[in-house]
């Protein structure tokens, strides 16, 4: 690309810990980033906007209705879509919801019938209303795979995001694995490229990431009841935490 | 070449100074696990040890390792060869490194593991604990250890070391060793031979007869369905294989957009993206995009594929895909069982 790409960023449903992940500045590689892109809308950080945008970057979950024409606006002007962070991904936790019908008066208790809490029964990707060419994945998403993915699309070349499962990482590391200290994972199910830093640091893999490629649901349920010890009811709602609105009794609108 | 005998005592003091001149390596404790690791302190190298998370072959042959660097105009190889010692390695890990060491010399020889490889010096040692799902007793029983440096055996004052090249016999100078009597060398090989009889599992068949009945079940769907039924698909039975020898290489960039590293990493063939090929123009194609086709694959390598050229069956029992497989379905013992009575 001769002129610098115009990169904006965009939130939906969130915490917008992603957006905060990337605007930690002092980081010798944001800075580094911003030789090399113009960044022209920034919710966080400025207001101009304009018309025409090489990359958007969006983050959060589409979960009211009126973020539709507002994702649509965004992919007719957009080249390049990239979803960061769980949210935008997977639905993230914003999908724990999704199995529910009480969850406003869950959280709300007596406000719950407040009408700017409506929302919709279900937070989906944002892949369900429009294409999303790459993905960021995680809670928070890794600032350094951003903007490796960045750095690829700035080359032309196809971003190299691993499909296998974080047991390869996790083993790479020679962590010691979970299930070896009478703990549980997910590890088996959840797409890597994270380098596994929660079983390195002694806590299992809650799969926030999403799932690898040809993920084995139904293996992990009997390796948690077997190997773990969870009842059947637990070993099924451990992959609600970030992953609930892929799993099959929840993933349709 | 020769035999040399050490007391205990002495066996601190010859490691306090060879770790204060060299870089060694060792088996260490980490939590309820042990892993091979820099030795800084002789109680730290514990030779007691079952069977580590990851082979040795590590040390050599890194998870993650840089193969050259490049700066948008040139390039420059990442090697970077160090003297440097394996202490402790277990028969079933030395006749793992001697294949490895064979095919990656075979047809395009691989300078980023043979450079490592020639500079590192490995010092064998019996096995005093043994691992519970290891069965090195008898996986490819007929093949001798070979190809290490030295061997160590812990008599009960002190240890017999079995030196097999200059190498070896080099690090004899670095402390108080005798040479070994004839009733200590005898004492030393009764007991390495006599822990191969001590795997609590076993392989019942030869290797030959399970190579052969292996490779007639490879149409057999409905086997390999069953016994991968619960497979992630995660490698962790070839990542911590002692004999897996497969590497994926990437490209990576740094952000000024010019220079960067080419890496390569220990792959995995029972990962779905392990057979993914392209066919151009964006179009890919799988061949082997089925779980019972990756796991049988990981199934004939070990056991039938690589037996010619290698002498004997690519695994050696160390036990540790049985023992990482978080689903229990990657321990060879129980595969040959199914498929032997198939
Ligand atoms: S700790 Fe988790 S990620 Fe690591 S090997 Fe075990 S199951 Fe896999
Ligand atoms: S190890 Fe699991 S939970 Fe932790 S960052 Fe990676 S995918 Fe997320
Ligand atoms: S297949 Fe399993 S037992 Fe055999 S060498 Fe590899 S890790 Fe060890
Ligand atoms: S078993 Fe698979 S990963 Fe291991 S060396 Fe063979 S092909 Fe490679
Ligand atoms: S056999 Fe076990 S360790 Fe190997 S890929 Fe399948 S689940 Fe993972």
């Amino acid at each position: 690309m001769t002129q610098k790409p115009k990169v904006a960023f965009f939130d939906f449903s969130s915490c917008e810990g992603c957006q905060i992940e990337l605007t930690n500045f002092g980081d010798a590689d944001f800075l580094e980033l911003l030789n090399h892109i113009d960044i022209v809308e920034f919710r966080e950080a400025m207001s101009e906007k304009t018309d025409d945008i090489d990359i958007a970057c969006i983050e959060g979950s589409f979960t009211r209705e009126s973020e539709k024409d507002r994702l649509i606006a965004i992919r007719n002007r957009a080249k390049i879509v990239i979803a960061y962070g769980a949210c935008a991904h997977t639905a993230g936790i914003n999908a724990l919801k999704n199995h529910t019908t009480d969850f406003k008066k869950a959280v709300y208790g007596q406000d719950a019938d407040q009408p700017h809490l409506n929302s919709n029964d279900k937070a989906l990707p944002i892949s369900h209303v429009i294409k999303v060419d790459y993905f960021a994945p995680g809670c928070p998403m890794s600032k350094y795979e951003f903007l490796n993915i960045v750095s690829h699309l700035l080359h032309g070349k196809e971003p190299v995001i691993p499909t296998y499962p974080v047991c390869v990482e996790c083993k790479r590391n020679e962590t010691i694995c979970r299930y070896d200290v009478g703990d549980h994972c997910m590890g088996q199910v959840a797409m890597a490229g994270c380098g596994a830093p929660c079983p390195s640091q002694g806590i299992p893999c809650e799969a926030c990431r999403g799932f690898c490629e040809q993920a084995n649901l139904t293996a992990l349920e009997n390796t948690l009841i077997n190997k773990a010890g969870f009842s059947a009811s637990r070993a099924k709602d451990k992959l609600r935490m970030f992953t609930n609105a892929l799993l099959p009794d929840t993933s349709n609108p | 070449m020769n035999h040399h005998y050490i007391t205990l005592k002495d066996f601190n003091l010859f490691l306090t100074k060879l770790v204060n001149q060299k870089i060694v390596y060792g088996p260490v404790a980490r939590k309820n696990k042990f892993v091979f690791d820099l030795i800084s302190s002789p109680e730290q190298l514990r030779l007691d040890y079952d069977v580590t998370i990851l082979p040795p072959k590590k040390i050599f042959f890194p998870p993650k390792q840089h193969l050259l660097h490049f700066d948008g105009e040139s390039y420059k190889d990442c090697l970077d060869p160090k003297e440097q010692i394996i202490m402790g390695v277990h028969n079933y890990d030395i006749k793992a490194i001697d294949q490895l060491d064979f095919l990656f010399k075979e047809k395009n020889p691989d300078d980023h593991y043979l450079l490592n490889r020639r500079k590192t010096t490995i010092i064998g040692s019996n096995i005093q604990t043994i691992a519970a799902r290891s069965f090195w007793g008898s996986a490819g029983a007929g093949v001798e250890p070979k190809g290490h440096d030295g061997f160590l055996t812990k008599l009960k004052d002190g240890f017999v070391f079995e030196t097999r090249t200059k190498k070896a016999e080099n690090l004899v100078k670095f402390a108080k060793f005798i040479k070994a009597k004839k009733t200590q060398v005898e004492q030393a090989a009764q007991i390495n031979t006599a822990v191969k009889k001590k795997c609590p599992a076993k392989l019942a068949y030869s290797s030959a007869e399970i190579a052969i009945k292996t490779r007639l079940a490879f149409k057999n769907n409905e086997l390999w369905e069953r016994l991968s039924k619960d497979c992630f698909s995660c490698g962790s039975c070839n990542t911590t294989c002692a004999t897996c020898y497969c590497f994926d290489v990437q490209d990576s960039w740094n952000l000024d957009q010019k220079s960067g590293f080419r890496t390569r990493y220990w792959d995995s063939c029972m990962t779905v993206e392990f057979a993914k090929t392209s066919l151009g123009g964006g179009a890919v194609h799988n061949f082997r995009a089925l779980r019972r086709e990756r796991f049988r694959h990981r199934v004939m390598r070990k056991l039938v594929y690589l037996n010619d050229k290698l002498g004997g069956p690519a695994c050696v029992g160390c036990g540790r895909c049985a023992t990482a497989c978080t689903a229990d379905i990657a321990d060879p013992v129980n595969i040959v069982k199914e498929i032997m009575e198939a």
